[in-house]
């Protein structure tokens, strides 16, 4: 009965209610039961593990794990696991493991069993390093993930931000940060005293392209993860900023200044030729890639507030089609990973800004956060989970939400945080 | 349990697509080798340095409205004392800081503080002062003056300074 009633809310939406909100503590009201064995092996690194594919799992609103009290020995009985035990319990999927660990290796292998199939579902092996524990633990996450839900798991994507601290004579600090998807991991890519924003990754994951102002203007720079390596993508004397990696990796898509005003621009990187693609009094910036890499869309102020506009890369001289229409203020956009629809930043009639997204089948915006500033979204890369800046009580940090239900927050660990920008799948 | 995977998708609003994907999944064991990834990461420390730049017009700033890049009345009156000085100080080249307040997205707050710095310099342009005299740029919203998050330090926010 719970799941017919599900079903219809959420087929609703596809009518013509104009202002059914996304009601997503919904999914979790129903989720996957399932039990995760300890891992047999290393005692410590079990428990490790544990914690953080528990963590994973429970972030995507989609699962309700056994409490750890409750698990029964496993017991086999002519090689075949004893199915009724967690079928007794109500389980609907046993994860069982073990971890085999060397000086210079750590490996884990597990099991997933559907109980009601009474089947084996998945056995995979993860292969890594002793300090790779993190790691280990997302990448089992994730195959745990794909195999009950059928979706690629997101727990060993990565995260970009931007860290702001103070020190005791209130100068700031600017680092531009990679983090796991679950914030832990923490690295810096760059310190710097003037400010970054608009971190955006390249869809390898082995670089980042920023705005950074170390110039004393807003300029955009290419940085190599692994060697540190960075460069001024354009040698102008005017701003630069808003960089957007395409699909493939060629292309760069910018904001220039060079008329004063801002104007998109899509680069090559291989020869760093231009090719100018706003030409408006207005205000024409925020561009973010399709999926298929086919089109741009972006934020225009050219009919008197800010406004969603897309161009279709394939036509000879396209022209903007504004795609946002409900409020007088939409901005930030991107598209979700299967193009359908966009998340983006919206203001209510009340000023404040929060998160919306819109189907491209449906006529009318779903709001989905419900702070004063939200700010920034990023869709991960699955298309299930976004993540955006907040301010709570004059502080930025960041929060997410899943489609399913779950929602959760990342305070910085110092000062502040803000400009998520969710990697690619990286595994 | 092929029931309760279908209202998942619903509940994701995710196209039945991904549905069929899970059923041919499920339809025989997955056996799956992988390694992790290496991430060597190198951070880059960039060498403090003064963007300060020397004040011939301390305390000019002019003012904006939320949302807009158009002088106000109080602002050309700051802007005839600036015009003055840059007249009679015919060597000085001065550049025109436009801020916004922190509401709204990052990037088309850059892009108004922009457009209040254009406003500042086609003023100045306008009464006789040359382009090549005046740089404009734009903070956007990374450098409040006020911190707080209410209309007094928005006001004081949206503005330009001139140096």
């Amino acid at each position: 009965m719970k799941n017919l009633l599900l079903t219809i809310i959420f087929l609703m939406p596809l009518g013509c209610l104009g202002e059914l909100f996304l009601e997503i503590t919904k999914g979790s009201e129903d989720p996957y039961r399932i039990a995760i064995s300890p891992f047999d092996g290393d005692v410590r690194t079990s428990n490790q593990l544990h914690n953080i594919i528990r963590n994973d799992l429970m972030r995507t609103g989609e699962f309700s794990i056994l409490d750890e009290e409750l698990l029964l020995p496993i017991r086999i009985k002519d090689d075949e696991l004893i199915y009724s035990d967690w079928k007794l319990l109500g389980m609907d999927y046993l994860i069982t493991g073990s971890i085999i660990k060397t000086k210079n290796s750590i490996d884990v292998n597990y099991e997933i069993y559907d109980i009601h199939k009474k089947k084996k579902v998945r056995s995979s092996k993860v292969f890594g390093i002793p300090n790779q524990i993190r790691q280990l633990a997302h990448y089992t996450s994730d195959g745990i993930y794909e195999s009950i839900s059928g979706i690629k798991g997101i727990a060993a994507t990565k995260l970009l931000y931007v860290n702001e601290t103070k020190n005791s004579k209130s100068i700031s600090a600017y680092k531009l940060m990679l983090a796991d998807s679950d914030g832990a991991n923490e690295k810096v890519l760059l310190t710097s005293s003037e400010p970054i924003i608009s971190p955006s990754w390249s869809p390898d994951g082995k670089k980042v392209a920023y705005v950074s102002f170390e110039t004393g203007i807003a300029k955009v720079f290419i940085q190599d993860i692994a060697s540190g390596k960075r460069e001024s993508v354009l040698s102008k004397s005017t701003q630069i900023s808003s960089p957007s990696w395409s699909p493939d990796g060629k292309y760069l898509s910018l904001t220039l200044y060079q008329d004063g005003n801002a104007e998109i621009y899509i680069m090559r990187l291989r020869d760093r030729t231009l090719t100018r693609m706003t030409n408006q009094f207005a205000i024409d910036t925020e561009s973010s890639w399709s999926p298929k890499g086919n089109k741009i869309i972006f934020t225009s102020g050219r009919s008197g507030s800010p406004q969603i506009y897309e161009l279709d890369l394939r036509k000879l001289n396209p022209k903007a089609k504004r795609i946002s229409f409900e409020g007088t203020y939409n901005a930030k956009a991107s598209y979700l990973p299967k193009e359908e629809g966009i998340i983006f930043v919206h203001r209510s009639d009340d000023g404040l800004f929060h998160i919306a997204l819109k189907y491209k089948k449906e006529n009318f915006i779903r709001v989905l956060t419900e702070a004063k500033m939200d700010e920034s979204p990023s869709v991960a890369p699955n298309g299930n989970m976004v993540i955006y800046g907040i301010k709570e009580e004059n502080l930025s940090m960041l929060a997410g939400f899943s489609l399913s239900g779950a929602r959760f927050k990342l305070p910085a660990s110092e000062g502040e945080v803000r400009e998520p920008a969710w990697s690619n799948f990286l595994r | 349990m092929d029931e309760k995977n279908t209202m998942k998708k619903f509940t994701n609003s995710f196209l039945t697509i991904s549905t069929l994907l899970l059923f041919s999944a499920c339809s025989s064991m997955q056996v799956t080798e992988e390694s992790v990834a290496d991430q060597s990461v190198a951070g880059v420390s960039l060498a403090t340095k003064s963007t300060a730049t020397q004040a011939v017009l301390a305390n000019a700033v002019v003012y904006f409205e939320y949302d807009q890049f158009n002088l106000t009345s109080k602002s050309i009156q700051v802007l005839k004392g600036v015009t003055e000085l840059m007249r009679n100080n015919s060597k000085i080249t001065i550049s025109l800081e436009g801020h916004a307040d922190e509401r709204g997205t990052r990037e088309y707050n850059l892009a108004l503080g922009q457009r209040r710095s254009e406003s500042v310099a086609n003023y100045l342009i306008a009464n006789g002062i040359k382009r090549n005299r005046l740089i404009t740029k734009s903070y956007g919203e990374e450098r409040p003056l006020s911190l707080g998050s209410n209309n007094l330090a928005w006001s004081k926010n949206r503005r330009v300074e001139i140096k």
